[in-house]
Formats: structure tokens, C-alpha cells, sequence
């Protein structure tokens, strides 16, 4: 297993969640193509991306839900975050009622998602520096209650962006060695979980 | 989703619009009003809101009437769905199931006794599965599944059975084995093939409007509408991609790989399947009541026709296929948009391989003659199946010697036949006159709008066009051509190269493996003065006496500064052009030394050997040593040939021959150690004429000197071939000793070899040395009296002398030492001398004690392990067996050999001492045990 662990490619599953105009799909153009738009559309029902990223000498292959901030798609997001490996829940650093609902976003993650999603708090804009509302202290507290990791990101300055696509990688895959010095054989795969190994036959 | 095109493509083509009524031949006063409609391969399906079942058939040039079928003025048909796997037609009208024959002959039928039902989906038909069709059903609270297989004689089996209970269905679709399930509040899937409860997918948000399902693929997968957004599912009810984002809530939608076919209010958009781009809108007034419904006869491949039918007209439409389009688009010369259209269906799989060949090359064409090379030959590059010799017309005028090479491809006519650059350049430029004179006359043109602007010139163009043609005629050579093509490709480029002048590129391609034609480049060549390229190309074709002709004019020229590279012609004489003449001579030297070396021809290569060696004896030598060649020279002639002023190439050339090829004729063995020896003195020679000089060439002197004596010592000693009286002559006046020393040792004088060693050497080493050589112990003797009595005014060497009887005392005789040893040889050094040599006599004599002894007693031991091992006990049992015939041994005879194996003792006497009973050969390999060591 650990032999060829070098040409393995994990795919995860990944959801980003958020209130309208939090800069959800300005953090993933920012990481799926590196660019970032002034006037960004509102996102309608969910958009599709995917991204690989190599860690070490493994590689994951994010397929990226970016859903729609708009309160009249949240009945689809159940839809987006089934099975998700990894959730990124998205605040605007420069409204609080963004991180309220936030917040919202992380409690129904914790009561109908899988317990084993990998949570992140983005608290996005941070180049809005001097229009920010919501202290970073109080976003770091919650998370460390919450058992999320937290950063503050700017799709438009590309801070901490790709960290914490990497940092989730990192994770995943920590994980999932955990996973496999446990158990010898996983028979029932999760979906957000398929292992796509060009050789071994028990991953 | 990101960027839409304008939706300024045309998909779908109408080809005929249809009246029903008047079709089917209904008074005016009996108006029809469309509910629903279908597409079954060629068949249209159409019910009203009257009751009435109309079909059509689609195949001939104009829509044609079939039949009407009434079903009852009060039953709206709302639904129709062909079910062509079990012959039939259902049809949902008033809530009740009929079924019709697909040609609408007899009567219809209803299918089973259900009322109210709500919705109806049929599951899209195994390509296996010819005889049998699945229909989900919504009757109330129930959702059920019917099974219908046709039997013989259009015998129609039904078999009903619940799925599930669910309220308020809207909305049924099929995909695989799910039915995916419509309701007011949302979405939910459930499975055929076990009696689970349905899965949630989502829910739909408040006052949305109701809900729509549409299989996509073929049933691969299923798009779910939330206004005018859709969701594409899976199987399984994951999403799938980015959602749709429709202009307007869909009312109806179809598929038509690869596009979806969606109607809204007053509108038909056209979007891509794969990425949801917008394409294409058709706008249609919304004559009275009802709703647009589009349908298409999209049967997962191959569908191609999509009808949009309101209350009293159906437009017709066909897929324009994708050659037609980018065709549509090349013929305005939209390039951008054809190309992209081009990767659209490229990605879409919607276009075949070759197609896409075709079409780059077609683009190619196109952009060659509007004078755009670089984008053209891009093109060109891009098309797999495009011949180099398409554009060989380009480059040289018609007839020529690949003239017959040329296909004859017309592609869609939309540009002239290929004709020399020159012309289409000229042609090119009168177009762009005119289209600038139009622009100012205020017409619009097709013309590029950065030639309009920035007129290119006609030597640019021609530049860029040639760079670009070359460009493609290399990336051409890397592809496997037939060898006529390959000629064209390398004969062309050549061709080309010259044109620019680009001498580098044109000596590369000649020296490397090339397919040019020769006698096409020849005579231009020659002319242009492209000397050395042509060199190189007869080089490279195996030319060599025409190339050698050329680097040998080439070298003279160089040296007498007649002959000057054409490049260089302008530049003034800079310093460098000294250092350009002697690498331009050295480089024709080498070339032909290149080539001479591979040669086995050997009048040619003793008739170039000359000038080349001349530039560089280095060059000479490894001409005259190289092993490429097939067949060798003949040493006789290459020694004749060889200048006597160039010793240096006659040495390594004989080195070479005696010591690389073995060669064992006595006399170039002899003329080898006679020149190696003439050359040690002439430098012995040189060296002690100039005494005073400076220290460092001094130093350098000293080093040849010893080198070359070093090589002549190695090659006395190593052959035996050679006449040594002969060599002896040349160096008997010199201090070359040691060389004299082998020589001497080869003629068999031992005496002046042992005086030269012993005494002009004082190398009592090498004396001693000799003397053990010899082997005799008179030998020793001898060199002890040379050393007691060195003759010629030389004291005796009574060191040596000791030394000698120390190392050798115990084979000589003591007596004849005895009588040797001089009167005046000082008693203390003479005693000493005898002492040593007893000494020596002595001890040999023990050691010699010691051997003996000690082999008896391994000698003792090894009897005694031999007597153990023949003393040992053995037991036999009644198991016991022979291991070599498996009988039991019983109380026979036995043998039991070292290796513990038992044999009865016929066995033995088969077998002998040798082998034992299992097998293991002594002969092959001895037995060894551990306790057999000698330990005492
Ligand atoms: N200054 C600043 N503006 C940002 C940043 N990220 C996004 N924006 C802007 O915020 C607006 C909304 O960004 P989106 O990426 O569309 O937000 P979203 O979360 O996807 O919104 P919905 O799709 O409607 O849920 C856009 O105008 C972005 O330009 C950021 O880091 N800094
Ligand atoms: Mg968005």
C-alpha cells in the first residue's frame, strides 16, 4: 500500500457554503485558475470544478461544489454536501450577518452531513481590512469550539487561498492514513471516498 | 456558468412548417388544438385537445399526412409516448392509459382499468430488449411499476406491481432502474429492482414552479428543473456538473445530441449539452392557447430531428450537422468562429477524426491564400491526414518531378488551387487592393482587418511564407512518409533554405541522413556558389570522390585566400579572417578526412591523403587507422604512399597495423622499431646540440625523450618480429643502453647483456633479474665475475657482489664462488660473502625438512579419519532399504558409502565406487565432514 501511494490519486468531494456575496466562487476561480472578477455573477443552482493538488508525493482530485449563496437554492445543498469529504463554510469578514449564517451553515453540517467531512471557516476579503466586522478572534473561537479549521482568505489578493485547499488535502489524506493502519480492507467505500489506484487492490 | 456566446448559431434548420388541420384535410370550422406530440423515428405523433390522434410522417421532402384517429371528444390528450419495443403507442388522455398500433389503424385500447392517473413515464428501451417495455405510473398515492411484453400474434402481456406510495406526483422519468419521482415540494428517486423506500434528492423552494423531469442520455442521467435552473442527477441521484441556467422556465424540453432543445414562453433556445452555452434562440409567436412543446426523435444516437409544435402549427427542424456549420462559417470566413465551433464538437465527440483533419487543413488553405502563413501552416500542422506533397505546388511550378505525388484534393471548393508562392502572394496583394479601396469607398470586406491597416510588403511576405513552408516541411520529415514524399520533403526544403539563404540550415540538412535528391540541388548549388552544402549532400549520398573533389578545392582556395564563403563577402577584412582561412582550411581537412576514414576505397583515399595530412597529420594518421572502413588498404600501398617526411603518420600508421591489427610481417616490424629508433636519435641527438637551453623547453625535451624512448623500450621487448642487428646499427653509437641491453637479449648475448645491466646500468636488479631469466646457475656465476672483475679501469663492486650471493647464494656452486672470490678481496667482506652463502645452503636445507615433515603427518591424519570412517557401526531395521533399488535389505550384503547412503551390495557391484546409493558422483565432487579436518 504504501509502495505505490506515490501514483495514487484521491478524489474528494468537496462543498463550498456561504452566504450570498461571500466570494464562494471567487475563492475557487482563484484556485482552480488562479484569477479573480470585480463583478462576479451570482452563482445559480451549484457550479462544477474540479482541481488536482499534490501533497507530498500523493495527489488529490478535489471535485469542487460551489453552490449558490441565494437563500432560494439552500434546499439544493443537502444535494452538494452528501457524502462531501471536505466543506469550506464561507463568511464575508465585512458583513455579519454572513458569519451568522455561517454559523447556521456549520450546525446543519454537524446535524445531517457526515460526521467525518473535514470542516474549514473562510472568513473571506480580508483586504477589506478597514471595513471589517467580524473580529478574527471571534471567528478563531468558534472554530476551535467547532472542531473547524479556520483562516481568513482574499480571493483577490490570493491570501490563503491555496492554503486551505492544501491544508484540507493535508488533512484528507492524514486521515486516511489513520483510515488505513485501522482497518485492513474498506469494503463499503463511501462516494466522496473512491480511492483511484493504478495498481493495489485494497487501498 | 460563466461565458455564452451570442447565440448567433445555427444548431437547428427549419425545412418545413406544418398546418395539421389543413394537412389532414379538417374544415376550417373544426379547428385543432395541440396538446402533445411526438417523434418516433420518422413518425410525428400529434393529439389535440379534442381528443384526436394525428400521425405524420417526416421522411419525405415535405411533411405528409397518415391518419387521424379519434379517442373521444372529451378525453385532451395530454401525453404521448411511442413505445416502438412492444408495437405500440401510449397515450395519457384524461387521466386514463390507452394504447395504440404505431400507425394508428385500429382503435385504441386501454390499458388496464386505471383512472386519474397523474403521470406516465416509459423506461428507455434496452437496445437488447426488443419484446418488452417498463411504464412508471402515478395513480393517486400509488406509484406503479407495469411490465409489458409483446407476445406472438401482437399479443400484449401486462403485469402491474406497486413500487411505492407517494402523494402528489407531478412528474415521472426513468434512468436505468430508478424512476425519479416529481412533487410539489420536491424531488425523490425510487429503485425497481428493490422494494426500498425513495431516496430525498431535494426539495424545491417555496412558490417554485412544478416540477419537471427530463432523461438526458438515453436514460444516463436525468435533468431536474427548480425554475429555470436544471440539475443534472445521475442513476443515483448525485448531481452532475455544473446546473443549466435556461433564459426562461422551461415548458418542454428535448434532447438532440448534443444539444438541448428547450421551449419557453414565445422562444426555442438551443444550449450545448455539455457545457449548458447558450446557442441558439427561435423565437415563435404564441398563437392561442396552450404551450410550446418541443420534441425530438433523439434515440441516443442519430436523432437529428426536433419539431415544435403550438396549438395549431408544428415547425420543423433538422440538426445542421457539424461540418455544415463550420462549412457555413468558412465560407464567410468567420476563421475565429469555425475554429471554435470546430472544438466545441471536437470535445463534444460530435465530429469524426478525419473530419477534424479535414477541416484544419481546409482552414490551412484558406489562410494561405489570405496571406495569413503563419496561422495556415499552424493549421496545416493540426491536420493528421493532410500529404506533404499538397503543398509542393506552393514551392516549385508544375510540371516538376513530383508533380505526379500531388493529390488532386479539392476540399469544399472554397479556395483555388495551390499555385507557386509568388502568385499567390501577387494575387493575395491585388485582393487586399481592392478590398482597400472598397473600405474606402465605405464597402465592407472580408479582408484581414491588420493587412487593411498595415499593408505587408511583397519581400516579407514571401520571407514569411518560405520561414512558415519550412516550418512545416521539418515538422514534415519527423512523420513516416513514402520515400518519393520524403525526396519532395528534403529536395523542397533544401530548395527553400536557399532561397533565404540560410546557409546553416542548408549544411545541417545536407550533412545529416537526407533524403534530397541530388541531381535537382546540384547545378543550383553550384551556381549560388553553396559550395561546402554540397559537399556535405554528396557526403551524405555516398558521393565521396565528388565531395573530396569539392574540400580539397575548398582547402587550396582557403589557403591561397582565392576563395572567400559568399556570406562573408560583405564584411570587410576583419582580424578574424585570419582565424577564419585556417579553420575554413582545417574544416574542408576534416570533412574529408570524415569521409575517407569511412572509405575503402583505397586510390581514393591514398590520392586525398596527401592534402589532408598536409593541413593536419593528426587527420592523416586517423585516416590511414580507421577502422570504419569495410574492407582495409592495403598496408603495402599506404606505406608506399606515405610521404617519408611525415614520420609521425608513418609510425602510427605501422603502431597501428602491429599493434591494433596484429599484423606479423617481420619487416613492418623491423621498419617500425627502425623508425621509432631513428626518431629517439634524433631528438638524443637535438638535445645534446643545443646544451644551453631555456630551462622549460629544455624540460620538454626531456619529456619527449623519455616518452619516445619509453615507446621504443616497450616495442623492443614486446615483439620478437623484428631484425635486432638491424636496430642495433642505428643506435650503437649512442648511450641508449638499455634499449641496446633488450636488443643484445634477443640476439642471445648474455655476457654484454649482463655487462651492459650489471655494469654501464649498475642495475644489479635487472642484472639478477636477466639471470633468473636464463635459468642457469652459471648465469649467477657469470655476473659475479663482472661484478669481482669489471674490467676496463673499474674497480670490483664487492657491494653487488655480497648482495648477489645473499639472494642467490644457495644455487651456487660454493666451490666455483670460492675460486672466483679475488686475492684481494678484503677477509672481512669475503668472510662475510662465504658465511652468507653456507648460511643460505643451510637453511634451505631445513626448510626443505620442514615441508617433508609436515606433509607425513597430514599424510598420517588422514589415514587415521579413513580408518574411523571405515570403523563405524551401522544398524539395519526391517525398514532398512537399499537407496538405490528400494528392496529391503534384510540381512543381505551391504555397502555404505561416505555420504551415509546404504546399498544392498548388487547395487554396489552396478554401481561401483563412484556414485553413490543417492546418487552423489565422487568423481564430480569429494565428500567433505567436519570431524574429518585435521584438528591435531
Ligand atoms: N474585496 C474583495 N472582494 C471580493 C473577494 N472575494 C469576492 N469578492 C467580491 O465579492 C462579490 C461576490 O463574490 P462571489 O464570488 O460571487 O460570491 P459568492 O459567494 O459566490 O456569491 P453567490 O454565488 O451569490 O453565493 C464579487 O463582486 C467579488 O468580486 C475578496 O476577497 N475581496
Ligand atoms: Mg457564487
Amino acid at each position: 500500500m504504501a509502495a505505490n501511494a506515490g501514483n495514487k490519486i484521491r478524489n474528494a468531494k468537496l462543498v463550498l457554503l456561504g452566504d450570498v456575496g461571500t466570494g464562494k466562487s471567487s475563492l475557487v476561480l482563484r484556485f482552480v485558475k488562479g484569477q479573480f472578477v470585480e463583478f462576479q455573477e451570482s452563482t445559480i443552482g451549484a457550479a462544477f470544478f474540479s482541481q488536482t493538488l499534490a501533497v507530498n508525493d500523493e495527489t488529490v482530485k478535489f471535485e469542487i461544489w460551489d453552490t449558490a449563496g441565494q437563500e432560494r437554492y439552500h434546499s439544493l445543498a443537502p444535494m452538494y454536501y452528501r457524502g462531501a469529504a471536505a466543506a469550506i463554510v464561507v463568511y464575508d469578514i465585512t458583513n455579519a450577518a454572513s458569519f451568522t449564517r455561517a454559523k447556521k451553515w456549520v450546525q446543519e453540517l454537524q446535524a445531517q452531513g457526515n460526521p467525518n467531512t473535514i470542516m474549514a471557516l473562510a472568513g473571506n476579503k480580508a483586504d477589506l481590512l478597514e471595513a471589517r466586522q467580524v473580529p478574527a478572534e471571534e471567528a478563531k473561537t468558534y472554530a476551535q469550539e467547532n472542531g473547524l479549521f479556520f483562516m481568513e482568505t482574499s480571493a483577490k489578493a490570493a491570501t490563503n487561498v491555496n492554503d486551505v485547499f492544501h491544508e484540507i488535502a493535508k488533512r484528507l489524506l492524514e486521515g486516511q492514513q489513520a483510515q488505513d493502519t485501522q482497518a485492513g480492507m474498506v469494503l463499503n467505500q463511501r462516494p466522496a471516498e473512491r480511492m483511484v489506484s493504478s495498481s493495489s487492490c485494497c487501498s | 456558468m460563466g461565458f455564452h456566446p451570442p447565440p448567433s448559431r445555427a444548431a437547428l434548420e427549419p425545412f418545413a412548417t406544418l398546418d395539421p388541420a389543413a394537412l389532414a384535410g379538417l374544415p376550417a370550422s373544426s379547428p385543432l388544438t395541440v396538446r402533445s406530440a411526438a417523434l418516433s423515428a420518422q413518425y410525428l405523433y400529434l393529439g389535440t385537445g379534442g381528443g384526436k390522434l394525428l400521425l405524420f410522417t417526416l421522411d419525405t421532402p415535405s411533411p405528409t399526412f397518415l391518419r387521424i384517429l379519434p379517442i373521444g371528444p372529451t378525453r385532451p390528450v395530454s401525453a404521448i409516448l411511442p413505445l416502438p419495443s412492444v408495437a405500440r403507442v401510449l397515450i395519457l388522455a384524461d387521466g386514463l392509459l390507452l394504447l395504440a398500433d404505431p400507425l394508428l389503424s385500429r382503435p385504441v385500447r386501454r390499458l388496464g382499468s386505471l383512472r386519474n392517473v397523474a403521470a406516465v413515464a416509459a423506461r428507455a428501451p434496452d437496445a437488447s430488449d426488443l419484446t418488452s417495455c417498463s411504464l412508471a405510473v402515478s395513480v393517486g398515492k400509488k406509484l406503479l411499476l407495469v411490465d409489458l411484453t409483446l407476445h406472438e400474434a401482437d399479443e400484449l402481456e401486462v403485469q402491474t406491481r406497486d413500487i411505492s406510495l407517494v402523494d402528489g406526483v407531478k412528474a415521472l422519468a426513468w434512468a436505468g432502474d430508478a424512476v425519479f419521482v416529481g412533487t410539489a415540494s420536491g424531488y425523490s428517486l425510487f429503485t425497481t429492482t428493490s422494494q426500498a423506500q425513495g431516496v430525498e434528492i431535494f426539495t424545491l423552494p417555496e412558490s417554485s414552479r412544478p416540477p419537471r423531469v427530463k432523461p438526458l442520455s438515453g436514460g444516463e442521467e436525468v435533468m431536474l428543473l427548480v425554475d429555470n435552473v436544471g440539475v443534472v442527477v445521475d442513476r443515483s441521484g448525485h448531481p452532475v456538473g455544473s446546473s443549466f441556467v435556461f433564459n426562461s422556465a422551461p415548458e418542454c424540453i428535448a434532447e438532440v445530441f448534443p444539444y438541448i432543445v428547450v421551449a419557453g414562453d414565445s422562444k426555442v433556445d438551443v444550449y450545448r449539452r455539455r457545457n449548458g452555452a447558450h446557442l441558439q434562440t427561435i423565437p415563435h409567436a404564441k398563437a392561442g392557447p396552450g404551450v410550446l412543446i418541443v420534441a425530438s426523435n433523439d434515440t441516443r444516437t442519430g436523432g437529428e430531428l426536433v419539431v415544435i409544435a403550438t396549438a395549431y402549427k408544428v415547425f420543423c427542424y433538422h440538426k445542421v450537422l457539424a461540418v455544415e456549420q463550420i462549412k457555413a462559417l468558412l465560407r464567410r470566413k468567420s476563421y475565429g468562429e469555425a475554429i471554435s465551433l470546430l472544438q466545441e464538437f471536437e470535445a463534444d465527440g460530435e465530429i469524426s477524426k478525419d473530419m477534424i483533419s479535414f477541416v484544419h487543413a481546409q482552414l490551412g488553405f484558406l489562410m494561405f491564400f489570405d496571406l495569413r502563413f503563419e496561422d495556415a501552416v499552424n493549421h496545416f500542422l493540426l491536420s493528421e491526414t493532410m500529404q506533404p506533397a499538397e503543398i509542393f505546388p506552393f514551392i516549385m511550378r508544375d510540371p516538376n518531378h513530383w508533380s505526379d505525388l500531388v493529390p488532386r484534393k479539392r476540399y469544399w471548393g472554397l479556395h483555388a488551387p495551390p499555385k507557386p508562392l509568388e502568385e499567390v502572394i501577387d494575387d493575395g496583394l491585388v485582393t487586399l487592393q481592392q478590398a482597400l479601396f472598397l473600405k474606402k469607398a465605405g464597402v465592407d470586406t472580408v479582408v484581414d482587418e491588420d493587412f487593411l491597416s498595415n499593408p505587408p510588403s511583397r519581400a516579407d511576405l514571401l520571407e514569411l511564407a518560405i520561414r512558415n513552408i519550412i516550418r512545416y516541411l521539418c515538422s514534415c520529415r519527423e512523420k513516416s512518409l513514402s520515400s518519393p514524399e520524403m525526396e519532395g520533403v528534403d529536395t523542397l526544403l533544401m530548395y527553400l533554405y536557399r532561397a533565404l539563404h540560410l546557409v546553416d540550415d542548408m549544411e545541417k540538412l545536407a550533412s545529416c541522413q537526407n533524403s534530397c535528391i541530388v541531381e535537382e540541388l546540384e547545378s543550383l548549388l553550384d551556381d549560388s556558389g553553396h559550395l561546402r552544402t554540397l559537399a556535405f549532400l554528396y557526403g551524405s549520398k555516398g558521393m565521396c570522390s565528388k565531395a573530396l573533389g569539392i574540400w580539397r578545392i575548398l582547402a587550396r582556395n582557403y589557403s591561397t585566400g582565392l576563395w572567400k564563403d559568399r556570406a562573408s563577402l560583405s564584411e570587410t577584412d576583419s582580424p578574424e579572417s585570419s582565424v577564419d582561412k585556417m579553420s575554413g582550411e582545417e574544416i574542408a581537412a576534416i570533412e574529408a578526412s570524415k569521409i575517407l576514414q569511412a572509405s575503402s576505397d583505397q586510390d581514393l583515399v591514398l590520392e586525398h591523403l596527401g592534402w589532408v595530412a598536409d593541413i593536419d597529420p593528426e587527420l592523416g594518421a586517423a585516416i590511414l587507422t580507421s577502422e570504419m572502413r569495410g574492407k582495409q588498404l592495403s598496408p603495402e600501398k599506404v606505406v608506399a604512399a606515405i610521404d617519408p617526411e611525415k614520420v609521425g603518420i608513418h609510425q602510427r600508421y605501422l603502431q597501428w597495423l602491429i599493434e591494433e591489427q596484429g599484423c606479423d610481417e617481420p619487416h613492418y616490424h623491423t621498419s617500425y622499431a627502425l623508425s621509432l629508433a631513428k626518431s629517439a636519435m634524433d631528438v638524443v641527438h637535438s638535445e645534446s646540440k643545443y646544451g644551453d637551453k631555456i630551462k622549460k623547453e629544455f624540460d620538454s625535451d626531456v619529456q619527449l625523450i623519455f616518452l619516445l624512448r619509453e615507446r621504443l623500450q616497450l616495442f623492443l621487448q614486446a615483439s620478437d618480429l623484428y631484425d635486432p642487428e638491424e636496430v642495433l646499427d642505428v643506435i650503437s653509437e649512442s648511450d641508449l643502453w638499455l634499449e641496446k641491453a633488450i636488443l643484445y637479449r634477443k640476439m642471445g648475448q648474455e655476457n654484454i647483456v649482463l655487462q651492459i645491466l650489471a655494469l654501464k646500468l649498475e642495475d644489479s636488479e635487472a642484472a639478477e633479474q636477466y639471470c633468473a631469466e636464463i635459468g642457469r646457475d652459471d648465469a649467477y656465476i657469470q655476473l659475479l665475475d663482472l661484478y669481482l672483475d669489471p674490467k676496463n679501469g673499474k674497480g670490483p663492486m664487492f657491494t653487488a657482489a655480497v648482495r648477489l650471493l645473499h639472494n642467490h647464494g644457495e644455487s651456487l656452486d660454493p666451490l666455483q664462488v670460492l675460486e672466483r672470490l679475488s686475492a684481494d678481496m678484503p677477509l672481512q667482506l669475503a668472510s662475510d660473502t662465504i658465511l652468507r652463502m653456507l648460511r643460505a645452503r643451510v637453511h634451505h636445507h631445513r626448510q626443505g625438512q620442514i615441508v617433508h615433515n609436515l606433509s607425513r603427518s597430514t599424510n598420517l591424519d588422514a589415514r587415521l579419519t579413513r580408518l574411523e570412517e571405515r570403523s563405524r557401526h551401522v544398524q539395519l531395521t526391517d525398514e532398512s532399504i537399499c537407496d538405490s533399488c528400494r528392496a529391503r535389505l534384510g540381512t543381505k550384503l551391504f555397502v555404505m558409502y561416505p555420504d551415509d547412503s546404504v546399498v544392498c551390495y548388487r547395487c554396489y557391484r552396478n554401481q561401483g565406487d563412484s556414485a553413490s546409493g543417492r546418487g552423489h558422483n565422487f568423481r564430480k565432487g569429494g565428500i567433505f565432514k567436519q570431524c574429518w579436518l585435521v584438528s591435531r
